[in-house]
């Protein structure tokens, strides 16, 4: 009874029943993709899924952010090019692991910061300004080794042994057997959604995103808050970069590539709306899960990379309007009941 | 005997948690005006809009030209000859005025938009209102008085029969509302049947021959206008009667809380000063467009301004956007709410909460949800909102009780001078009342108050001091002893050549 309560309670907070609905639609896929090859669930492949998910659930929280203030993160993709191309150079030669994670932090931040300020403070469209941050990040992530993907990263005797330790850290060690990249995610996760939750600043991104007018006429910072968002997203940004170079101890060029779209379909997928001012952190993890799911699942049912694309393009498009129609049909639904 | 040309019967609805309609039947004769009345939130919108097909009904009949209509659409209702102008702006704010009003219905020749007949008609159509508008214009930089009579004209150009008017009246000025009656009694005479809503009752007298009183979802009464008094529609609506429609208190009149000296912003504020003491409430009263809004916003911050200063309690403060001003604790309840009020897909409690984040959060930043719920819900009771919970969305409450939960917003926070624009736009006779209690508080407290308002007997009635602006300038200032709606109309209508003549 009592726990029945709160479950209504949740679902009757904004969004969560879309939330409620996607982690069904997750379940069932789960449920199919055992089926089709009880291998899926096995505990290696659990493991490793759960280790693909980390990534997505990090690009869904940056682009969710972003999103939730009515705006959009196309560079999300060039930063995580940037991240490991420019940590992964720093290591080749010969600097500390974590004083090179530290350097690219800065330079990752900076692309938050110039994106904030050109949608929000010389009110560029944000599809544009991050469209130009996106091709200026891609240029960065190639120039930083003169056009060409990094060595190992671990080949300098003086650092070998910790960056060895650094990529345990951040993508090979596990913590009461996970690894500890799904944790790093789910920390992010809680603290984020607490910030979002819980914290002025959440209130005022929400707020932004329903109604930038009304809100600087609360006493909103938009400047502040927008760049806060998009700070948020190259923070999340940089550490799947990081994680990337970690895992492919080098540096790739072309990481990253097309991950803002990633972003925007887990937010999209769990209820995050492109309009700004709605959706919930947690649909985001959700439908981050989703995307890995399929990824995975489609992989062991053996099906060639082609049609694996085309279903997911399906699945995207089918979620979102699922949604629209559910929400539109409600009000009725609940009509024919009183009859 | 007339014929009836709507009849709705027993119709019910409801929304998750509301009961917005029970058992209400209302009816309508051809070349009628019916007004229909009740308290915010009594459902007189839902009801319209159950007629015209935007809502699908629970459960009742509906007739129309003796015609059982089992289910209502938007699509029969355009072929019924039913329009209806909506409570909300309901506008492309980027297409043209003569776009707005043939959307959906453009003229067509050669398989292309008749641009031309598209124009020319829709200036007839404006010109037969009496309003100078280039059909050409963009929507959105008009004024929203302009918007709303276009919204009319957009009615008006397919011919209705039954024409449902949803507060049109309450962004309009004093010569739109003439015209809009006028053409009102023209409609009338040839036939159509008219729904009239408005919180405005003076208005009734102009032009209503029936009326139906609804409350809390239900049908009251309903009868010919001529047999009420105003007294009896009111203790109809509220379900009780209301003593003092303009309550007044005498404070004792102390210091300046408040100054601004020599504000300039753009051409419609130009050179304004004035100052408000302590236990006074003062009115800002003048035409449409007389710069009061603008006025307002350049004080609050919201616009730039050119020069001037602005003193609080004896101290000159800076405010160079609405966050120092409401930092120095100076607030606005700004005019329109859908715009600049709400933010309607956010709960009604993170709306009142917003601009007082600061005082229901600790010092890291976290929202103490316990505060959270207890400011809202106190600013729910102080000001008599009516919802369900105060978690629904803005959206999903009446006009009116949207533009309460604006006022309690900016009553929630612990002001020192509060500002409001229009802030009984939309609302029901007892709330109003109870916002110019709230008013009264305040200037009791020591708050400095002040409001701008177009309903005059509303400014006369409640304001101490009342300063009448024009074309952006303040061209008078009269007590509450002298004023009079000729003296305040004089003031607002001494435009500058008038002067220089
Ligand atoms: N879309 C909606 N979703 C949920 N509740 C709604 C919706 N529209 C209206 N309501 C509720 O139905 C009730 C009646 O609303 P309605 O808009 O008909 O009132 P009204 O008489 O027009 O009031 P006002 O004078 O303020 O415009 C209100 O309690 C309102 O909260
Ligand atoms: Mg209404």
């Amino acid at each position: 009874m009592e726990k029945n309560g709160l479950l209504k309670r949740q679902l009757s907070k904004q969004g969560m029943r879309q939330v409620f609905t996607v982690t069904c639609g997750l379940i069932a896929l789960c449920i199919a993709f055992g089926i089709i090859n009880p291998l899926f669930f096995s505990q290696r492949n659990i493991s490793n899924l759960l280790r693909q998910i980390a990534p997505i659930i990090l690009i869904g929280i940056a682009q969710s952010f972003v999103l939730i203030t009515g705006n959009i993160d196309l560079s999300i993709g060039s930063v995580v090019g940037v991240s490991t191309m420019m940590s992964a150079t720093l290591m080749t030669k010969g600097m500390n692991p974590w004083l090179a994670a530290f350097f690219t932090l800065l330079v990752s931040l900076l692309f938050g910061l110039v994106n904030g300020y050109l949608v929000a403070g010389f009110k560029l469209p944000p599809f544009i300004a991050t469209l130009g941050t996106m091709t200026i990040g891609r240029g960065i992530a190639q120039i930083v080794n003169n056009n060409y993907n990094t060595g190992a990263i671990n080949t300098i005797e003086k650092t070998a042994e910790a960056v060895d330790r650094f990529r345990n850290f951040f993508y090979y060690g596990k913590f009461l057997g996970i690894y500890n990249g799904v944790w790093i995610a789910l920390a992010v996760f809680i603290v984020f959604n607490f910030i979002l939750n819980r914290t002025k600043s959440g209130r005022y991104l929400y707020a932004l995103g329903s109604n930038p007018e009304a809100a600087r006429l609360s006493g909103v910072n938009v400047l502040k808050t927008t760049t806060i968002a998009y700070l948020v997203s190259a923070f999340c940004s940089y550490l799947v970069g990081i994680t990337q170079c970690c895992s492919a101890g080098m540096g790739a060029m072309d990481a990253g590539n097309s991950y803002e779209m990633y972003g925007v379909a887990a937010s999209v997928m769990g209820g995050v709306s492109t309009l700004g001012g709605t959706g919930k952190l947690i649909g985001t993890v959700v439908g981050a899960c989703i995307w890995s799911v399929l990824q995975n699942g489609l992989q062991f049912a053996n099906a060639p990379v082609a049609i694996r694309n085309i279903v997911i393009g399906i699945i995207i498009i089918v979620a979102v309007l699922l949604d629209i129609i559910v929400r539109n049909r409600k009000p009725k639904l609940a009509d024919s009941k009183k009859q | 005997m007339q014929d009836y040309i709507v009849q709705m019967n027993q119709i019910c609805k409801s929304f998750p948690g509301v009961k917005a309609l029970e058992n209400v039947s209302f009816d309508l004769k051809a070349g009628e005006v019916m007004a229909l009345l009740g308290e915010n939130g009594a459902g007189k919108s839902t009801l319209v809009k159950i007629l015209s097909g935007v809502y699908t009904k629970d459960k009742g009949e509906i007739t129309v030209f003796n015609e059982l209509i089992h289910n209502m659409t938007q699509k029969i209702a355009n072929e019924k000859g039913i329009a209806i102008i909506h409570q909300e702006l309901n506008m492309c704010q980027h297409l043209t005025v003569a776009q707005n009003i043939f959307l959906g219905r453009e003229p067509v020749k050669y398989g292309l938009i008749d641009n031309k007949r598209m124009n020319k008609d829709s200036r007839a159509i404006l010109e037969k209102l009496g309003v100078s508008i280039d059909p050409e214009t963009i929507t959105g930089s008009l004024q929203v008085s302009k918007q709303q009579m276009v919204e009319i004209a957009k009615a008006l150009s397919i011919d209705a029969k039954v024409l449902i008017m949803d507060e049109p009246t309450s962004a309009l000025t004093s010569r739109e509302i003439d015209e809009l009656f006028n053409i009102i009694r023209n409609l009338k005479s040839s036939g159509c049947g008219i729904v009239y809503i408005s919180h405005r009752l003076e208005e009734l007298t102009n032009i209503a021959d029936r009326v139906t009183i609804m409350r809390d979802g239900q049908f009251i009464t309903s009868g010919s206008y001529k047999d009420f008094t105003m007294d009896q529609i009111i203790a109809h609506m509220v379900g009780r009667e209301i003593k003092e429609k303009y309550p007044h208190v005498d404070c004792e009149v102390g210091e300046v809380v408040f100054e601004v000296k020599n504000i300039n912003a753009g051409r419609m504020v130009r050179n304004v000063s004035f100052n408000i003491r302590k236990g006074e409430l003062v009115g800002i009263a003048g035409l449409m467009g007389a710069g009061r809004t603008e006025t307002t916003r350049a004080i609050f911050g919201a616009d730039p301004k050119e020069n001037g200063q602005i003193f609080l309690n004896g101290k000159e403060i800076k405010i160079n956007n609405p966050k120092n001003a409401i930092a120095a604790g100076i607030v606005l309840a700004p005019e329109n709410r859908k715009t600049d009020g709400l933010c309607i897909k956010l709960p009604v409690r993170e709306n009142i909460s917003l601009p007082n984040l600061d005082i229901i959060s600790n010092k890291a930043g976290v929202v103490k949800l316990k505060n959270d719920y207890k400011m809202s819900e106190k600013a729910v009771q102080d000001i008599n909102i009516k919802l369900p919970t105060v978690d629904v969305n803005a959206e999903n409450l009446s006009g009116g009780n949207q533009q309460k939960v604006v006022v309690g917003k900016w009553l929630s926070g612990n002001s020192k001078m509060v500002m409001f624009d229009e802030p009984t736009r939309g609302i029901d006779v007892a709330a109003k009342v109870e916002i110019y209690h709230l008013m009264n508080k305040l200037k009791r407290e020591g708050i400095g108050c002040l409001f701008v308002s177009s309903e005059l007997p509303e400014i006369i009635g409640v304001a101490d001091r009342i300063i009448v602006m024009c074309d952006g300038r303040i061209t008078g200032e009269l007590s509450r002893n002298e004023a009079t709606q000729e003296k305040v109309l004089t003031l607002a209508t001494r435009f500058e050549n008038k002067i220089s003549n």
